[in-house]
């Protein structure tokens, strides 16, 4: 019973926090650039608001224009149940899927918003999709080496077990193997939660990738999508950081005073992160189109030296 | 071979520092600015001066107490300097030369990683080399060698060809200094010198060779040929 509330704890943490994590982002880059920047419960109300407006839909959509958001949310209230959030423990569904599963459903979630964008006929869809399918065709491959590498490490295929390792062997946790999967993860994250060296973060038409897939989108259905997206995010992060980078601090027992610990450093340790991304949206430059492959070359590299370091 | 045993901690710590020194390498695969180049460079050179420090500790081998000082010094901060100077007289800031992009010879560049990983291994069984860390210092010096001459492949520039040179150097100073780290001291200021002569010289070349031929890249001096 306490594992059953548990997973329902797992997905409403993603849900229901994760426009916060956008909006703390947003709220530390304006503050960087010394603005006022909106506040960080700002993206909740862009919630409200778009949920109460009508759903206007283009005259040549077809069903995928309605079914893509839905799929989209859907994807991302999935994975959160496969892997650990507040729990460093299997819960009863956890065992839906392995780490590539996980992955299979996210990369899911992405290719309907990309049907959506091609559906309408509209161009910047069709220029936003096709961009997304390039960077799709870099980022993929090196996403999987990371998830055979962190197989390697810990001879299993889920996240669990690879969170018990690091957070119990120090020699595994510095192991060169480790660090590199580390910093190629932190170039995927960079590139699949829309941050700079590849997205740009000014909203014009010439630079959109994401975004250009859902110009046509309005009301409730943008308010999924915008959801889905920042889901995606928190759950990067989440694997990142509970998996990769930092798995301590997560609730062993279960009990509601540890589960309450472990959502305090969530808040903690993934401002850290939007902390590092600001940084990083603030100190780099956004690269041209046709240098694209080489931060992900490099996260490719890092993959295959960890692979490399595992066999040692 | 390793003469000493090593715990799990100072096994990780060298595989760490090992592994720094082959991505300070790829830094310089991947940049286009040369000034980056140097700056990979002595940061390889401090990584591999503290490999050295840290043998001295683990194995009690006092005398690399100095032959880590002694490389911070030239290799870490003298070189370094000496080739920046030139670049800086040199007025040359990129790379224009080369024949690959930077993604495409990073690619390259794992390639080789695991080419010289496949062949440390079999070295390491023929050897009967029982611990990881001898293999993956072979795979290492393995790997800057190649990298070195993959630079010194690649790019025509001069000053590229002289870093090339050091980071072989440096790789094969790595791998010695895991592998066998009782080497004399006297050997490692033999080399020393021998890296502060080649970079002087080279100096000297260069600039003859861009008051002479207006340029200091080495494609133009196939003219020069026959």
């Amino acid at each position: 019973m306490k594992d059953i509330f548990l997973q329902v704890a797992q997905v409403l943490t993603v849900l229901l926090l994760s426009p916060l994590l956008h909006g703390f982002i947003v709220k530390m880059e304006e503050k960087v650039q010394r603005g006022q920047g909106p506040s960080i419960f700002q993206p909740y109300w862009d919630l409200w608001k778009l949920f109460h407006k009508t759903q206007l839909v283009p005259e040549t959509a077809t069903w995928v224009f309605f079914w893509a958001p839905v799929v989209a949310f859907v994807a991302m209230m999935i994975v959160p149940m496969l892997i650990p959030v507040l729990t460093n423990f299997p819960l009863p569904l956890s065992d839906m899927g392995d780490i590539l599963g996980g992955g299979l459903i996210l990369t899911l979630g992405s290719f309907f918003i990309l049907l959506a964008g091609l559906d309408t006929g509209q161009p910047f869809g069709g220029l936003g999709s096709s961009r997304a399918v390039m960077l799709g065709i870099l980022a993929e491959p090196t996403l999987i080496l990371v998830f055979v590498g962190i197989t390697f490490l810990d001879h299993s295929m889920l996240p669990f077990v690879a969170n018990h390792l690091l957070a119990q062997s120090p020699v595994a946790y510095w192991s060169p193997a480790h660090i590199f999967l580390v910093l190629a993860f932190i170039i995927l994250l960079t590139v699949e939660t829309d941050r700079l060296p590849i997205h740009s973060t000014i909203p014009y038409e010439i630079y959109m990738i994401d975004e250009a897939r859902i110009l046509e989108y309005s009301g409730p259905l943008l308010a999924l999508l915008k959801w889905a997206s920042w889901m995606k995010q928190f759950i990067l992060y989440t694997i990142f950081l509970n998996v990769f980078l930092f798995p301590w601090g997560l609730s062993v027992s279960g009990d509601f005073g540890s589960v309450l610990l472990a959502l305090l450093v969530i808040l903690a340790k993934y401002g850290a992160v939007g902390l590092f991304m600001v940084m990083v949206d603030t100190v780099q430059s956004r690269l041209r189109f046709y240098r694209y492959q080489e931060p992900l070359a490099l996260s490719f590299l890092f993959a295959v030296l960890a692979i490399v370091a595992d066999q040692l | 071979m390793l003469i000493f045993h090593l715990g799990p901690l100072a096994t990780s710590l060298f595989s760490l520092l090992a592994i720094l020194a082959l991505v300070l390498s790829f830094v310089m695969l991947g940049s286009h600015w040369l000034k980056n180049h140097v700056y990979a460079f002595a940061a390889e050179s401090w990584v591999i001066a503290a490999i050295s420090a840290s043998i001295g500790y683990y194995g009690h081998y006092p005398e690399l107490y100095i032959i880590a000082a002694l490389s911070a010094l030239f290799r870490g901060s003298l070189l370094p300097y000496l080739v920046l100077r030139l670049v800086k007289r040199l007025h040359i800031n990129r790379e224009f030369t080369p024949l690959l992009k930077p993604s495409s010879s990073m690619l390259l560049g794992a390639a080789l990683v695991i080419f010289s990983y496949e062949v440390a291994r079999q070295l390491g069984v023929s050897l009967h080399l029982t611990d990881n860390i001898a293999v993956l210092a072979l795979t290492c010096m393995f790997s800057l060698k190649l990298i070195g001459f993959l630079m010194m492949i690649l790019r025509s520039e001069a000053i590229s060809h002289i870093l090339g040179l050091l980071v072989i150097e440096n790789g094969i100073f790595l791998g010695s200094q895991i592998i066998v780290p009782g080497m004399p001291a006297l050997l490692e200021l033999v080399i020393i010198f021998d890296l502060v002569t080649i970079v002087m010289a080279f100096g000297m070349l260069v600039r003859f060779l861009q008051s002479h031929a207006g340029t200091t890249s080495s494609r133009g001096l196939q003219k020069l040929v026959g």
